[in-house]
């Protein structure tokens, strides 16, 4: 067998694995619960779109989709601008007592405790600050689980960026907010937009901290609200694979068109 | 640059006068923030796990008992068991996988940004969708598995009501989303070693099998070090892909700590218990990785 073919072979293997079980959710979604559970088709014989429409219609997914893009991006949005501006601040001065070192150190350490450790605690810190099922009380978690990340990441490459360029536009006039406006932060969009990209990610798929702080369409997100309606209808699976489908759709289309730079970002970290 | 040139240049940089608050103002939010939402719930959790509750009140100050009782409860320790097969078998077959592929990815062929396209979206999906997705291929009634098999003459398929079975079922949902993650990281990997030392060995006759041995496998041994360990960080923590799968079961089975840890605090109301199961768990996944640090670090060193 020639080294090409048996090439080909593996991809077309690999593939398989890979779309197949993705393949056998949206030809659900397509399908009747009857002809799921009794005829057990390769393909749906009459694919139509009712389960998408009964998810909108009678089970609040329009909700859930709003909830989860107004919380991504808030707390993305805001995670950025507060991290970005510690990162800078870690990168360039140089404070007193190392204040500078000692906080990035605190925000590097607070980013290996494993979140499940606060879960509890920060389910009683919304209870007590009235913020259970709520955007804000869920925007503030994620926020500042974002944090640590941004800093972190930010920090790295605001140290690649030599200091000579700002110090050149500020001797040229420029306030050092100017200096960093025009020199500093567009040298750093990639590493912004790298960071950026994974936050959106994390925080769109989280569930955990999503299950214990909403209850109700208010405010429940999508992997929240989907996991509940599997939770009361076990059997039914055109909906599961209806709301599976749709629950994939905005992240999955954001990861490809992001592509170039989410591969940076994710391999990044570990081979530096 | 040396040090003293570095501290001199932001000296310079600082200013005086009204740019000396500057970097107090930039650091400020990010240390409220955090100070908030993080530390001071990690500093509540400690307090209480130190408490009795009973429905979600705490009545009294136990001290560590709530830690010593974890270690005499049998659900804990099964729990912790499950957890820690789930883990090795996981990342032990992701890693494998994950550098066979990025091996065989290594030379650009026809094909292979698709395959690099396609690898992505495992990792991207949401986790609970993840699990939607495995749910459907082994429902007994309605699943993927169960299709085929009727399609070969076959009967139906039980997975997720055997417990070995759905044990297996659940590494393989992990190595299904988690293995492209392992062949993106091994790749950067590879992709940055040096070309000389593998020519040479090609020039001296070895063949490929040896050639991954003695050169491939040494030299990246960095990256998958760091891989396994960032994957096993993770996958101690694995909760929504059994939440929804299979909420545990059947019976304790798939049971991992996270699973355990949300049960007791939200279904069983015992806030302080699951406070020191938590606290338990982070300290075991802290020892975990710096273990390995130190590892990585000895290795670099020999």
């Amino acid at each position: 067998m020639s080294a090409r073919l048996l090439r080909g072979l593996v991809t077309a293997l690999i593939l398989m694995i890979v779309l197949l079980p993705i393949y056998w959710m949206v030809a659900a979604s397509l399908k009747s619960n009857l002809e799921i559970t009794q005829q057990a088709t390769l393909y749906p014989h009459a694919p139509s779109f009712d389960n998408y429409r009964r998810l909108f219609s009678e089970k609040q997914f329009g909700d859930y989709l709003t909830n989860s893009l107004v919380v991504t991006a808030c707390s993305v949005a805001l995670s950025l601008v507060i991290g970005t501006l510690a990162a800078y601040a870690i990168a360039r001065f140089h404070l007193r007592f190392n204040l500078e070192r000692t906080v990035g150190l605190s925000l590097l350490t607070l980013r290996i405790v494993p979140p499940v450790v606060i879960l509890i605690p920060v389910y009683l810190l919304m209870l007590q600050l009235r913020l259970l099922d709520t955007w804000l009380g869920l925007i503030i978690t994620y926020t500042a689980l974002n944090i640590t990340f941004c800093v972190w990441m930010m920090e790295s490459f605001f140290r690649e960026i030599p200091t000579d360029l700002e110090e050149a536009a500020m001797v040229d006039g420029d306030s050092r907010f100017t200096a960093f406006r025009r020199i500093t932060l567009p040298l750093a969009a990639p590493g912004l937009a790298a960071t950026a990209i994974f936050a959106v990610i994390v925080t769109f798929n989280e569930f955990l901290f999503a299950l214990v702080l909403t209850a109700t369409p208010r405010a429940m997100t999508m992997p929240r609200g989907t996991a509940t309606l599997i939770g009361r209808i076990d059997t039914d699976w055109a909906s599961m694979a209806a709301a599976g489908v749709i629950g994939a759709l905005p992240i999955v289309i954001f990861a490809l068109l992001v592509q170039r730079h989410l591969v940076r970002g994710l391999t990044l970290g570990a081979v530096k | 640059m040396s040090a003293r040139d570095r501290w001199l240049s932001r000296e310079r940089l600082q200013g005086a006068g009204l740019d000396a608050a500057l970097p107090y103002l930039l650091l400020a939010p990010s240390i409220l923030v955090t100070l908030i939402v993080l530390v001071y719930p990690l500093w509540d959790g400690i307090r209480a796990s130190t408490q009795f509750y009973r429905y979600g009140k705490a009545l009294r100050d136990v001290g560590l008992e709530n830690y010593a009782r974890l270690w005499d409860d049998p659900q804990f320790l099964n729990s912790l068991w499950v957890t820690l097969r789930f883990v090795t078998a996981s990342v032990a077959i992701e890693t494998v996988l994950g550098l066979a592929l990025a091996l065989f990815c290594l030379h650009e062929f026809r094909g292979i940004k698709l395959l690099r396209t396609v690898l992505i979206v495992p990792m991207v999906i949401t986790p609970v969708v993840v699990a939607i997705v495995f749910r459907l291929i082994y429902a007994s009634d309605a699943g993927m598995l169960t299709a085929f098999s009727e399609a070969l003459g076959g009967g139906p398929v039980q997975i997720l009501g055997e417990p070995t079975r759905a044990f297996v079922g659940l590494v393989a949902l992990d190595v299904w989303e988690w293995t492209p993650l392992m062949f993106l990281i091994m790749l950067a990997g590879l992709q940055s070693l040096p070309v000389e030392p593998f020519e040479a060995a090609r020039v001296d006759g070895a063949g490929p099998w040896r050639v991954f041995i003695d050169h491939t496998l040494p030299m990246l041994r960095p990256v998958i070090a760091i891989a396994i360990v960032l994957r096993t960080i993770d996958a101690f923590g694995t909760f929504d892909q059994v939440f929804v799968l299979t909420r545990g079961g059947p019976g304790e089975a798939t049971r991992l700590l996270s699973v355990l840890g949300y049960d007791t605090a939200f279904k069983f109301q015992q806030t302080g218990y699951a406070a020191a199961l938590f606290l338990t768990m982070g300290l075991i996944i802290l020892a975990l990785a710096l273990a390995a640090v130190r590892m990585l670090r000895r290795a670099g060193e020999s």
